[in-house]
């Protein structure tokens, strides 16, 4: 089975962009558009991989990122920040990979496939 | 013939621009040249703290004291207060004056007004946030064209013809941003007259409402015009007045996309006759509001709340209109509750003459 990756951007052409991209390099996806959509996407879909954007408004990427960590089961799950903004990524303490945009296709792919084949 | 031998060095002081004073050692001011006293008024005896009205714990680095404490010259960059209440930006040089057995026995100290390039100071920093900010929404509409143009060729590769529509649209959309970063741009950098025409404002509101209510749909916003059906024509840029609507219907709907809280959203277009022939037009929204914090901060250039997703360039464009107008433009807003935008466009008359 391929594995999953949930794509959390607030642009709907980003997520477009990003979950095209990913099942043409052969993994499931399923996205959300903020960040409490995406609390509820990820306890239905377990995905194995998490591709946050933290420039959505009202700091929904953070809040969504602090509860997650929150759960036991996915305190360990692997996030990739795609974000715009220096610095940003610092509010996550863990990121897996830090891309900025617009993004280097080869290089997140790269990183997908290092952190979960 | 000009005879320098007539001349004393007071006088030669007092054609000087900058402003000069001599003090004693209890920091007293004993002469001041012309152009200070023109500023200031007569300082005779008073102490540059008295004079400038300068609050004690701003004096630490006073640098008429260190020249008497050292006996050398000093620099420094401070503000002022003129005669009339206006703040100076000055830099002070301070240097030893000495008697006829080279004991220290005054300070010289000269300021430069240097006001108007502070100013142009404060214009560079501006332009540089400008740029920064431009490059950043470019940055952002770049992803968009990358993804849109991904998408078109995996679409193409697949024969899949719904795939490749999306994409396109994609592409569509971030060119259309692009060209209106690029327009705001060129608004905002050129001196333009407005085109001033008779014109009926109610049209033009109705246009940008047909403009924004399917956009708005998308969004689950609702787009309302209220329009007073006794607006009486006025004297207005029509270009100008549209984009001002388009910007603040723009901003009302970025308000409401950010809301989270409620079910419903509306933004609507209200348009009424004002005292004196003035013409009025509303927009407000249900949206997110501005708070306390942010208010202030409002009619900022290039300032935004929308992240990367603004550039803080369309409420500059739109009080650059305004002020082509001579009209005025404020708000009215409640944190989580919604936010009330009012441009006010007075009476004119035509160049021509005729109203």
């Amino acid at each position: 089975m391929s594995k999953k990756i949930l794509v959390v951007d607030d642009e709907p052409q980003i997520v477009k962009y990003l979950t095209t991209f990913l099942e043409d390099s052969g993994y499931d996806t399923c996205s959300a558009s903020n960040g409490e959509e995406a609390l509820e996407v990820l306890k239905k879909e377990n995905p194995d991989l998490v591709t946050l954007d933290l420039q959505m408004p009202n700091e929904t990427g953070t809040r969504f990122y602090r509860n997650m960590t929150k759960d036991k089961k996915f305190k360990d799950l692997p996030v990739i920040v795609i974000s715009g903004i220096p610095g940003r990524h610092l509010a996550v303490t863990k990121p897996f990979a830090v891309f900025d945009k617009p993004i280097d296709r080869d290089a997140l792919l790269q990183a997908i496939k290092t952190a979960i084949g | 013939m000009l005879d320098l031998s007539s001349y004393d060095c007071y006088r030669l002081l007092d054609v000087l621009p900058y402003y000069v004073t001599i003090q004693d050692q209890e920091l007293r001011i004993v002469w001041s040249n012309k152009a200070h006293r023109r500023d200031f008024g007569p300082a005779k005896q008073k102490t540059c703290r008295q004079l400038y009205k300068i609050h004690d714990s701003k004096c630490v680095d006073c640098i008429a004291k260190k020249t008497f404490e050292d006996g050398e010259a000093h620099s420094k960059e401070m503000q002022l207060t003129v005669k009339k209440g206006d703040r100076v930006s000055v830099i002070a040089y301070s240097s030893p004056l000495l008697d006829e057995v080279n004991k220290l026995a005054g300070v010289i100290v000269t300021s430069v007004n240097i006001t108007s390039i502070k100013e142009m100071q404060k214009q560079l920093i501006l332009v540089g946030q400008t740029v920064a900010g431009m490059a950043h929404s470019i940055k952002n509409i770049m992803m968009g064209l990358d993804g849109g143009i991904y998408i078109v060729n995996s679409g193409i590769k697949g024969n899949d013809q719904k795939e490749i529509k999306d994409g396109w649209d994609i592409v569509l959309l971030n060119f259309d941003k692009l060209s209106h970063i690029v327009k705001d741009i060129l608004y905002c950098s050129r001196e333009r007259e407005p085109n001033f025409g008779l014109i009926h404002p109610n049209m033009v509101a109705t246009e940008v409402y047909n403009l924004f209510k399917d956009l708005a749909s998308r969004y689950s916003i609702e787009i309302r015009v209220d329009l007073d059906s006794t607006l009486k024509e006025a004297v207005v840029d029509p270009e100008g007045l549209h984009t001002v609507l388009t910007n603040l219907v723009t901003n009302a709907m970025d308000a409401c996309k950010m809301d989270l809280w409620k079910d419903t959203h509306l933004v609507e277009i209200r348009t009424r006759n004002g005292f004196d022939g003035s013409t009025i037009i509303e927009v407000a929204d249900n949206g997110v509001g501005i708070d306390k914090d942010l208010k202030n901060h409002v009619f900022e250039d290039l300032f935004t709340s929308k992240g990367d997703k603004g550039t803080g360039l369309g409420l500059m464009v739109t009080q650059k209109i305004m002020r082509e107008h001579g009209g005025s433009i404020t708000f009215r807003s409640r944190p989580s509750q919604g936010t009330t935008f009012v441009v006010t466009f007075p009476q004119r008359n035509l160049p021509g003459g005729e109203s």
